[in-house]
C-alpha cells in the first residue's frame, strides 16, 4: 500500500510451558508499562444449563483473592506498584490484564497467576458480590439501548450462547453456589485453554523462567477440545417498545464465518467500513448526510470464534423507521449490482489499516491482540493481516461478502420509545 | 517529563508550537488547543461553541465539506474538532508519511472555514438529536441536574452541546461572529509523535501568506461555581437509583488542586480505592461508583457518583454521604496517602502511551496557561504532602455539596430523608 508507513513490526515471540499452556510476548521498548494479559476460553459460550452468567460471575470473585491473597490485597498491591488491573468476559473467553511500569512486572505477574489460577471463592465474599453482579445488570437494564440489543441477539441467535446475556439473569444468579463456581473454574482454566500475553519494555524479563515455578506450570490439560459450537442464526424481524427510550432504534444482525476465518474477517472489516465509516462511506452519507434521516449509523462487526456478528445501529425519529430501513436496504442491493471503485475500497483499505497500526501503539491493545489469537491457535505475526488487507478489492467484495449482508439474512428489530 | 525530544517553537501569527518526538510507530497526532469553548457560549447562545467545532470541519479553505472529508478518509485519518468547557480542541491523527497533507487543514480550519448554512443546519439537527438521546441515559440526567445545582445559568451550567432553545435559534451569522474571535483568548498547537520536517511551514504554507493571530493562553481565572447546598431529583422509572453528589472547587494548577487530585485517587481511582472498597466490596451497594473530578480553568466539580438499586438507595445514599462527612471530619492515613501517591505517579506513566494521550495532556495543560512540565512539577510536589495538608484542603474546598437524584419515586423520599437528617446537610 503506497503512503503507508511500512516500517517493520514487531514479532511477536511464542512460547508453551511444558504443560502446554502457551505463551506470547512482544517487545515494545519504548512503552512507559508493561501489559500483562491472561487469557482463558471460558466465556458464557461454555456455561451448561444452570450456568448461566457463571463465567462473569467468576471473574469477579476472581479479583476476591486466592489461597494466598486476601480479598483486596491484588488490587492494593498492583495499584502501589503503580499498577492498575481490569478484566473482561466475553461470549467466548475471559480476560484479566495488568498494566504495571516495567520494573514492578516480575512481581505483578507472580501477583496476576496466583489471583486468577486459585480463587479462594470465600461463601460471604460470593454473597456479597452477587449483589455487585445484580447491581450491574440492573444498570445495564436502565440503558433502553443495551435491552434493545439484547432482544437482537436473544431473537436472531436462537438457542445459541451469543443469544444470552453474559451477565446471566436474576435466577439463574439467586441459584448459583461457590461450589459449582469452583467446579466450573476446574473444568474450564485448563493448560491447553489458557495463554498469557506480554507487551511492552521486555528487556529485563525472566519470564519463561519466572513461570515455570507460577501457578500456572501446574495447570493440567483439558480431556477433550471443545471448540465453540456453531452460531445458528435465524433471519426475521420484530418490532419493540421501550420505555424511556428518546429515540427510535433500527437495529440489524447478520452472521459472517469465525474468526478462525481471518481472510473473511478482513473482508468483513474493510465492507462495514466502506459502508459505514466517515462521512463519505455509504450509508453515513446517504442517511445522514444527504437525506438526513438518523442522528447516527454504525456498522460494526463483532469478531467471534462460532461467527462473526455484523451489527448495524440506526438511530432515527420514529416516524422515519420504515423509510430509514428501506434507504439501507437500498444501499446494500446497490452494491450487489455494480462494484465499487478502487477509490472507494482504497480509503475504506487505509481506514481498516491504519486503524490496526494506531492500534498497536498501546501495550494493553497490543497484549489483548496478540493474546486472543494465541488463545485460539492462530499464529500469524503483526504484519500479516495488513498484507490480506492487499488482497481484497472490490470486485472479490461483492462476490465473496455483500451477498452476505443483504437485506433478507437479516434480523431486524425496530425499537421504539412506548 | 523530561526535555529530551521535545521542542517549543512559535507560530507567525503568534501561535506557541510544541514539537513532541517519540520513537516508535510512524504517526503523528497534533492537537489545537484554542481557548473559549462552552463556557464562553454567548448569552442566550448556549451551544455555539460546539456548533461551530462541528461545523469547522464541513469545509475550509479550498476544500468542501465533501472534499476535506475525502481528503482526510482517504488517507485513513482521523480529524475532529470538539468543544469542551474551556477550550475548543481540534485533534488529527494520522500515519506520519501523510502529515505533509493533512497537517495544512488544522489552521485553515480556524481561519477560513465555509460555514455553510446547509451544513449548520444539519450539525446543529444532529447536535439536537443528540441533547434528546442523551436522556435516555439516567447518569447523564443526573450529572446534567447536578451542573445546574452547581452553576446554575453561569458558564460550566449547561452541557458543550447547548440547551435546545438556544441552539435551535442559532445559524450562520452567529458562528460567524464567533469565528473571528478563535484565538483571541489563546491557542497552543502541540504536535507528539515523529514530527515531520519544517512542521511551521506545513502548518502556514495555504494560509495564503495571512497568519493566524493569537497568543500563548494565560494563566487567568476561569468561571466559579454558586456554592449553594441543594437536592434535585428527577422521577424516572429505572431499576437503579443514581446519585451524585458534588461541589465545586478550584481551578487545575491553583494552590490546593494537587491535594485534591491526591484524594481523588485515594478515593476513587482502582479497585483498591475508598469507594469502591466501601461502597461495593463492604457493603456490595453498586457495580459503578467514582469520583469525577475534570481539570477545569474555573471552579472544577469535584463529584461522587454511584447507582444502586432502588430498594437499597437508603443503605447507598446513607454511606455515600458518611465518606464525603469522612473527608471533613479525619485526615487519611500515612499509608492510603502513600498509595494515593502511588497511584497518582502510576497514572502520569499510563497517561504517556500513546502520541494523540501525549499530545492530549500536553495541550490540556498548556491551554490553562500553565507550564510544560506542569505534569513533573505536580510530581515532585506531590511527594512533599501530607494528611494534613489533604485534610486542609478538603475542609477549604469540599464543604457543603449538593445532591442529585434520578430514578423511581420511592426511591428518592428514601434518599431524601436521609439527606435531610444527615449531618452533611445540616452542617
Amino acid at each position: 500500500m503506497s503512503g503507508l508507513n511500512t516500517a517493520p513490526l514487531p514479532e511477536p515471540q511464542r512460547g508453551q510451558l511444558a504443560n502446554g499452556t502457551s505463551l506470547v510476548q512482544l517487545d515494545l521498548p519504548n512503552a512507559p508499562v508493561v501489559c500483562l494479559d491472561f487469557w482463558c476460553r471460558s466465556g458464557s459460550g461454555v456455561e451448561a444449563p444452570g450456568e448461566a452468567g457463571i463465567a462473569h460471575f467468576l471473574e469477579h470473585m476472581v479479583f476476591k483473592g486466592s489461597h494466598s491473597l486476601q480479598a483486596g490485597e491484588f488490587d492494593q498491591r498492583i495499584e502501589a506498584l503503580g499498577g492498575n488491573s481490569n478484566a473482561a468476559t466475553g461470549f467466548d473467553d475471559v480476560h484479566y490484564h495488568v498494566l504495571i511500569p516495567p520494573e514492578a512486572c516480575a512481581e505483578a505477574l507472580e501477583l496476576l497467576t496466583d489471583l486468577v489460577l486459585q480463587p479462594r471463592l470465600d461463601r460471604s465474599d460470593f454473597d456479597m458480590e452477587r449483589q455487585v453482579v445484580l447491581e450491574e445488570l440492573a444498570q445495564s437494564e436502565d440503558q433502553p439501548e443495551e435491552v434493545a440489543f439484547q432482544q437482537l441477539l436473544k431473537q436472531s441467535c436462537l438457542d445459541h450462547a451469543y443469544g444470552k446475556a453474559i451477565l446471566g439473569d436474576r435466577d439463574a444468579l439467586l441459584g448459583h453456589t461457590p461450589e459449582a463456581m469452583a467446579r466450573f473454574h476446574a473444568r474450564h482454566y485448563r493448560a491447553d485453554r489458557c495463554c498469557l500475553s506480554v507487551a511492552g519494555p521486555l528487556a529485563a524479563l525472566q519470564l519463561e523462567e519466572q513461570l515455570q515455578r507460577s501457578a500456572l506450570a501446574e495447570l493440567v490439560p483439558s480431556e477433550a477440545d471443545a471448540r465453540p459450537a456453531p452460531l445458528q442464526f435465524m433471519p426475521g424481524e420484530e418490532r419493540l417498545e421501550l420505555p424511556r427510550l428518546e429515540a427510535a432504534r433500527l437495529l440489524m444482525a447478520w452472521p459472517l464465518p469465525g474468526a478462525a476465518d481471518q481472510m473473511s474477517v478482513v473482508g468483513g472489516d474493510l465492507l462495514t467500513t466502506l459502508l459505514a465509516e466517515g462521512r463519505r462511506s455509504r450509508l453515513v452519507e446517504r442517511l445522514r448526510e444527504q437525506l438526513r434521516l438518523v442522528e447516527s449509523v454504525d456498522l460494526d462487526l463483532n469478531v467471534l470464534e462460532s461467527g462473526c456478528l455484523v451489527l448495524l445501529e440506526a438511530v432515527c425519529e420514529p416516524e422515519h423507521l420504515s423509510r430509514v430501513r428501506a434507504e439501507i436496504n437500498g444501499v446494500l442491493k446497490a452494491l450487489q449490482q455494480e462494484i465499487p471503485s478502487e477509490a472507494e475500497v482504497e480509503r475504506a483499505r487505509r481506514l481498516v489499516g491504519n486503524g490496526y497500526r494506531f492500534s498497536l501503539e498501546a501495550p494493553s491493545a497490543v497484549a489483548a491482540m496478540v493474546g486472543n489469537s494465541a488463545l485460539w491457535d492462530r499464529k500469524h505475526n503483526l504484519q500479516a493481516p495488513l498484507d490480506w488487507l492487499e488482497e481484497w478489492d472490490g470486485q472479490r467484495l461483492v462476490q465473496d461478502v455483500v451477498p452476505q449482508l443483504q437485506p433478507e439474512q437479516a434480523f431486524v428489530l425496530e425499537a421504539v420509545p412506548a | 517529563m523530561s526535555s529530551a525530544g521535545v521542542q517549543q517553537r512559535e507560530l507567525s501569527g503568534g501561535c506557541p508550537l510544541w514539537l513532541i518526538e517519540r520513537p516508535g510507530p510512524a504517526i503523528l497526532s497534533a492537537k489545537l488547543w484554542i481557548r473559549g469553548g462552552s463556557s464562553a457560549d454567548p448569552s442566550g447562545q448556549r451551544g455555539a461553541s460546539q456548533l461551530l467545532a462541528g461545523v469547522l470541519s464541513r469545509g475550509c479553505g479550498p476544500f468542501s465539506g465533501d472534499a476535506l472529508a475525502d481528503l482526510v478518509e482517504g488517507r485513513g485519518a482521523g480529524l475532529r474538532c470538539e468543544a469542551a468547557e474551556d477550550g475548543t480542541l481540534i485533534s488529527l491523527k494520522c500515519a506520519s508519511d501523510d502529515a505533509a497533507l493533512l497537517l495544512p487543514l488544522v489552521l485553515q480550519m480556524v481561519t477560513s472555514p465555509w460555514l455553510v448554512e446547509d451544513q449548520v443546519a444539519l450539525e446543529r439537527q444532529l447536535n439536537l438529536q443528540t441533547l434528546q438521546r442523551q436522556k435516555e441515559d439516567p447518569f447523564q440526567v443526573a450529572h446534567d441536574q447536578l451542573r445546574q445545582q452547581l452553576y446554575g445559568s453561569g458558564p460550566y451550567g449547561h452541557d458543550p452541546l447547548g440547551v435546545e432553545d438556544e441552539l435551535c435559534a442559532l445559524a450562520r451569522p452567529q458562528l460567524e461572529q464567533m469565528t473571528h474571535q478563535l484565538g483571541q483568548e489563546g491557542a497552543v498547537m502541540v504536535l507528539a509523535g515523529q514530527i515531520p520536517a519544517e512542521p511551521e511551514q506545513l502548518l502556514l504554507h495555504q494560509l495564503e501568506g495571512q497568519s493566524w493571530r493569537t497568543q500563548a493562553p494565560k494563566r487567568l481565572a476561569g468561571a466559579s461555581g454558586l456554592k449553594q447546598v441543594s437536592l434535585a431529583s428527577n422521577v424516572d422509572e429505572t431499576e437503579q437509583l443514581v446519585l451524585m453528589l458534588g461541589t465545586t472547587t478550584a481551578p487545575l494548577g491553583s494552590e490546593q488542586a494537587l491535594a485534591l487530585r491526591l484524594l481523588h485517587c485515594h478515593l476513587g481511582i482502582g479497585m483498591s480505592s475508598r469507594l469502591f472498597v466501601a461502597l461495593r466490596e463492604e457493603h456490595g451497594l453498586a457495580y459503578d461508583v467514582g469520583v469525577h473530578y475534570p481539570a477545569r480553568l474555573g471552579d472544577a466539580p469535584f463529584v461522587f457518583h454511584l447507582s444502586s438499586s432502588s430498594e437499597r438507595a437508603e443503605d447507598a445514599t446513607r454511606e455515600l454521604l458518611n465518606e464525603w462527612l469522612r473527608l471533613l471530619e479525619e485526615p487519611i492515613s500515612d499509608a492510603q496517602l502513600q498509595l494515593a501517591k502511588a497511584k497518582f505517579k502510576g497514572q502520569e506513566a499510563l497517561g504517556r502511551q500513546t502520541c494523540s494521550q501525549v499530545a492530549d495532556r500536553h495541550a490540556l495543560v498548556l491551554g490553562h496557561g500553565l507550564p510544560f512540565d506542569f505534569a513533573d512539577r505536580c510530581l515532585l510536589e506531590a511527594e512533599a504532602l501530607t494528611p494534613s495538608d489533604l485534610h486542609q484542603a478538603a475542609q477549604a474546598l469540599l464543604q457543603g455539596p449538593s445532591l442529585s437524584l434520578c430514578g423511581p419515586q420511592d426511591a428518592i423520599e428514601a434518599a431524601t430523608a436521609v439527606w435531610t437528617g444527615h449531618p452533611l446537610n445540616r452542617s
